[in-house]
């Protein structure tokens, strides 16, 4: 599949950037060392929950337009870090800038959602079932996308686990799937690994109950609750240089690493963020949407410095259900808008670059005259990662009503 | 059994045999007329929370804000006379110092980064970051100290200048020069305060070794840097050794010098989880719930923390079995939503405040100059349309998300609202209708003209609404989800919908309809809903009749186990379905929680064994073996009982338990077990 010598060109453009560290799988294929024959390939979702605005996110800054639209809340050519002379990232996405320079980071601009709803909740609902405009899914995407690919003998209650207290819409569904707040209190009756004996009472009542909700999300449970204490994920500490910044984010992600280093048999994960719903003072460089950044660029940064060589395996995406009004409004705010920027970061992404065409800011170019048009359906960019990173072609299965032809991928995966 | 079971957080003990006495009609009856039910037990148990009788204005006063405390400092504001409040004014305002040079070594890097900045810019950088802090902390579930005594909101910088006459922001104007090279003043004063504070530390430590009154006085007496340093041991709910002993009222004193907001967010959390485990107006108290949650405010939103006790007590319960429309309009008026939801802030483009007075006629048959454009508005004064409330109001207060609005129709609700603003919200002030914020001209909601007339405008798009059928469908189609199953018979809610909108959104009707349907008694859709953290929680300490003596730590559980009370983010408040609610995670909480509760080991929580196994009722004998006892309790505790595989499973235990002397079968052990059975869960 040509990665090693797609990763060698990689790493003789690191000699130039020649800053930020190297996971040593780039250097251990560069130079050539036989890999494993079968190895276990993740996908992780981040979802940032309340409508992020993509435009303050990365930057069109040669657009005159978006600077006339947003008098107060733009950010100023001369903070942003540039990436190819027409976008740039926030200055709070610093911990990306290597990452970018390193070329696991990709960026989709003016993706999403096609349907038109602009209600929090309908439209997260609709990027979780993955069929917008249709409410009658009742299962999600990332659910299905594991229906069809290669699973251990036995399955891993660990294939799909959410970070959290309960399962989202984007995993809910016939596979089975855990949701973990916390690793330590993933047990009954006592921290780390000091089980109660009345675990195994409760593990029978669960498994021989007739409720089928409660049986099997019990019996899951009970599962996964043994295979953690097996594995003793407490042994892997974040590795040097992986600082997740403090919060319900750093801490998703801290652990999320710790269960994929454990060797847990993770192929899908998902972690969300909340924090992005700014009607009102937004703030530009500083304020709110700087610190949210700050929070999600350094959380996801350490993700991937804590991966090491295991990231290049790993696929992480990032969504939210629509952008922002590319005006600002009389708050100092956005309000709820149309298309928006996700980003691709992984081994296998072919990265430093901006995918999409960019649809312009200019009155005639906006959707509905007011928001960022969309140019990238978010199935297309999902399709890719389901389809050509994890193996699962049945992609109609995963997005039904959606044709994803394989030959419009952007083809951000190497 | 049923009725028991859905009209109430759960079943105590005796419960059942109560209600058979009285009569189930009757008993329904009387739920739904709660002013008959005496509920003095209740009163006596809520009387130390004193925030919970307190105006939102005493609330403002005695818990100061940031905002408030920025009034302070500019002089706008005078220090409280009274030495108690004085003090806690006194700490806030040292850490707001602190923080301030802090805030302002940022600002005057910024700024020599960008030469051009504005001071009103760098005020509303500085505002903002600020804010951020609130927004970061409100995942800490309202505990936190950080989360509230950082946090001049987001209304800090709009209300000031609209209340407030040309004073620059206090952080801009006091914020020191660019580029300092040495220490600045305040540097130095910083400095002298840490060092004052290693000093302040020790005498903090010496304070619980003195009896209560005396310890309280000297904590008063002490100077600024101790206080601040005795605040700081407060953090986190740490530091209960300094409260040892000591009277509500000073304990409240106490804590709000760490945290003044907190206090009252805190103690109407703590209330909620009383209420529900001891009301006897218990439909009433479930109703109460389910309105807070369908006009859901999120409490960590700025100022909302000093706001939603108001809103509770004097939007949401007096009308909680009243009518839809009183309570449409009450919310709409609430200080509590209009800042929620922005609208507060929300200005039509074409208004006084927008583009200034009127012109004068021009010519000889009055016409006016060309209309004139909104200009970009160079202040930080708000002066544009904020979508937010008008969106919400349809999709969840009212139509529901199919409710054949558009996003024309959002636009022109939100323009009917301009002007329904706060007087002075950080000091605590009340709902008022603000001509020169409001978009002139007539409107266009859902196909109907509504002519221009001011506040009237609005009053008449929620009369409209509330009389909508898609909203008596919607409303209608909630209650049954939250009293019947999370998939209700469609003929029930039809039937519900078709009393809402022949009694004109009376909801005690609507729900007397719902009592007396078939499908509420519907073998189908018994047990058919799974409990929320917070009905399995207070049904569990219903079922145990503990004896709650801290509701904090049960609250903290709350936040734990995914549903900090108040503590929803979006505006559709918490999901009462099953599958948000059934999750590895959630269910290990279950259990463990469970084990705790019935074990002693809940920190605030006494239960009685004696009152578990039935013996503390006279002439009842405690049961004699393991058996004994496992059936005793399947009565009291699980109402409806528990299916054979829980039963044998728990036998298994027992039996296993009786050979080996290390785990003695006992009430805790079993009650436990049984709180955490998958019956449990369900009601």
């Amino acid at each position: 599949m040509g990665i090693t010598r797609r990763i060698f060109l990689r790493n003789s453009a690191l000699t130039v950037v020649g800053t930020a560290a190297v996971p040593s799988f780039l250097a251990r294929a560069a130079w050539g060392a036989a890999e494993p024959a079968t190895r276990t390939k993740r996908l992780v979702v981040i979802f940032q929950r309340g409508a992020a605005d993509g435009l303050n996110i990365v930057v069109p800054h040669a657009e005159p337009q978006y600077y006339a639209m947003r008098p107060s809340i733009s950010i100023p050519r001369k903070d942003v870090i540039d990436l190819d002379g027409f976008f740039g990232l926030h200055p709070s996405l610093a911990p990306f800038k290597p990452l970018w320079q390193q070329r696991q980071l990709a960026i989709v601009h003016a993706a999403g959602s096609p349907d038109p709803n602009r209600s929090h909740f309908d439209a997260q609902d609709f990027m979780e079932s993955g069929t917008p405009g249709m409410k009658a899914t009742d299962d999600g995407w990332l659910n299905r996308s594991l229906r069809n690919l290669q699973h251990g003998s036995p399955r891993s209650p660990f294939e799909a686990i959410s970070m959290g207290p309960s399962i989202p819409r984007i995993l809910s569904g016939l596979e089975p799937a855990v949701a973990l707040n916390s690793i330590n209190d993933f047990t009954v009756g006592g921290h780390n690994g000091k089980a109660s004996p009345l675990a195994s009472t409760f593990e029978a009542m669960y498994g021989h109950s007739l409720d089928t909700v409660l049986h099997s999300t019990g019996e899951e449970t009970f599962d996964a609750v043994k295979m953690l204490k097996s594995a003793d994920p407490a042994k892997y500490q974040p590795a040097p240089g992986a600082d997740y910044p403090r919060g319900r984010f750093g801490d998703s992600m801290r652990q999320l690493a710790q269960l994929i280093k454990a060797n847990l048999g993770v192929q899908v994960a998902f972690a969300d963020v909340g924090g992005w719903d700014h009607h009102v003072n937004e703030g530009a460089t500083q304020g709110q949407i700087a610190t949210v950044l700050r929070d999600f660029s350094q959380s996801l940064a350490a993700f991937w410095t804590d991966l090491g060589d295991l990231g290049e395996d790993t696929v992480v995406v990032t969504m939210s259900e629509f952008g922002r009004t590319a005006r600002e409004n009389g708050n100092r705010g956005t309000d709820h808008g149309h298309a928006n920027v996700m980003f691709v970061l992984g081994g296998p992404v072919k990265g430093g670059k901006v995918y999409g065409r960019w649809p312009g800011l200019d009155q005639s170019q906006l959707y509905e005259g007011r928001d960022l048009a969309l140019t990238t359906d978010f199935r297309q960019v999902l399709g890719e990662a389901v389809a050509r990173h994890m193996g699962n072609k049945n992609l109609s299965e995963v997005f039904p009503g959606y044709e994803n032809q394989p030959g419009k991928f952007l083809r951000y995966l190497g | 059994m049923q009725a028991l079971n859905r009209l109430t957080f759960g079943a105590r003990v005796g419960d059942v045999q109560q209600v058979m006495a009285m009569g189930v009609e009757k008993w329904i009856d009387l739920q739904l007329h709660p002013e008959k039910i005496d509920d003095s037990a209740l009163n006596s148990r809520l009387a130390p929370l004193a925030t919970l009788r307190m105006s939102t204005k005493e609330i403002a006063e005695d818990f100061p804000n940031p905002q408030l405390l920025n009034q302070v400092m500019n002089g706008r504001r005078s220090m409280p006379s009274d030495p108690i409040r004085r003090a806690i004014y006194k700490v806030q305002l040292a850490r707001f110092q602190d923080r301030k040079n802090e805030a302002g070594k940022n600002a005057s890097i910024v700024a020599a980064d960008r030469p051009g900045n504005t001071a009103s810019e760098r005020s509303a950088m500085t505002a903002n970051t600020a804010q951020e802090s609130a927004g970061a902390n409100a995942q800490n579930t309202g505990m936190t100290a950080a989360a509230s005594d950082t946090t001049p909101s987001a209304g800090i910088d709009a209300s000031a200048d609209m209340n407030a006459s040309g004073n620059e922001n206090m952080m801009a104007a006091s914020a020191p020069p660019a580029a300092p090279v040495k220490m600045t003043p305040e540097e130095e004063a910083q400095a002298r305060r840490r060092e004052d504070q290693l000093y302040a530390d020790l005498e903090v430590q010496q304070l619980p070794s003195l009896p209560p009154d005396q310890r309280f006085k000297k904590i008063l007496d002490m100077p600024t840097a101790s206080q601040v340093a005795f605040a700081e041991s407060l953090r986190g709910g740490k530091g209960l050794a300094f409260l040892e002993g000591l009277s509500p009222k000073q304990r409240e004193t106490l804590l709000a010098m760490n945290n003044p907001l907190g206090v009252v967010t805190n103690e109407l959390a703590q209330a909620k989880l009383l209420r529900a485990v001891y009301s006897q107006r218990q439909l009433d108290e479930v109703m109460t719930d389910f309105w807070v949650n369908h006009f859901n405010v999120f409490i960590d939103k700025g100022l909302d923390r000093l706001l939603v006790t108001s809103y509770e007590r004097d939007v949401i319960r007096p009308r909680a079995l009243g009518k839809f429309e009183d309570l449409l309009v009450a919310t709409a008026k609430s200080p509590a939503m209009l800042f929620y939801l922005d609208n507060w802030l929300s200005v039509g483009p074409n208004s006084v405040r927008a583009v200034g007075p009127p012109p004068r006629p021009y010519g000889r048959y009055g016409r006016r100059y060309p209309p004139q454009q909104p200009q970009r508005n160079q202040g930080r004064r708000p002066s544009g349309l904020n979508e937010n409330y008008g969106r919400e109001l349809l999709e969840l207060h009212t139509l529901s998300v199919n409710g054949g609005y558009s996003q024309r129709d959002v636009t022109e609700v939100a323009k009917v609202f301009t002007g329904w603003t706060i007087d002075k919200p950080a000091e605590g002030g009340e709902f008022k209708y603000e001509p020169r914020m409001h978009e002139p001209g007539s409107k266009l909601v859902l196909g109907h003209r509504i002519k221009s007339k001011g506040e009237g405008e609005g009053l008449e798009v929620l009369h409209l609404l509330a009389t909508n059928p898609q909203t008596a469908h919607f409303i209608s189609l909630k209650l049954a989800e939250r009293f019947v199953s999370d998939n209700p018979p469609p003929a029930l809610v039809d039937r519900m919908a078709k009393t809402f909108l022949n009694k004109k959104g009376d909801i005690r009707e609507v729900l007397s309809t719902l009592f007396h349907s078939p499908e509420f008694w519907d073998d189908g859709t018994y047990r058919a809903k799974v409990k929320t953290p917070f009905e399995f929680v207070a049904s569990a300490l219903r079922a145990t009749g503990a004896e709650v003596e801290d509701a904090l730590p049960l609250t903290r559980q709350l936040a734990n186990m995914g549903m900090p009370l108040y503590g929803a983010q979006p505006p559709s408040g918490y999901s009462m379905k099953a599958e948000t609610w059934v999750s590895s995670s959630a269910l290990l909480n279950r259990m463990n929680f469970a084990l705790a509760l019935t074990g002693g080991k809940m920190r605030g929580v006494k239960v009685d064994a004696a009152h578990l196994d039935g013996s503390a009722v006279a002439g009842n004998p405690a049961p004699t073996g393991a058996s004994e006892t496992l059936s005793t309790l399947e009565g009291e505790l699980v109402a409806g009982g528990v299916s054979q595989q829980t039963h044998d499973s728990i036998v298994t235990q027992v039996q296993t338990s009786e050979k080996s002397s290390a785990h003695s079968p006992d009430v805790s052990m079993i009650g436990g077990l049984l709180l955490g059975s998958p019956e449990f869960q369900r009601r």
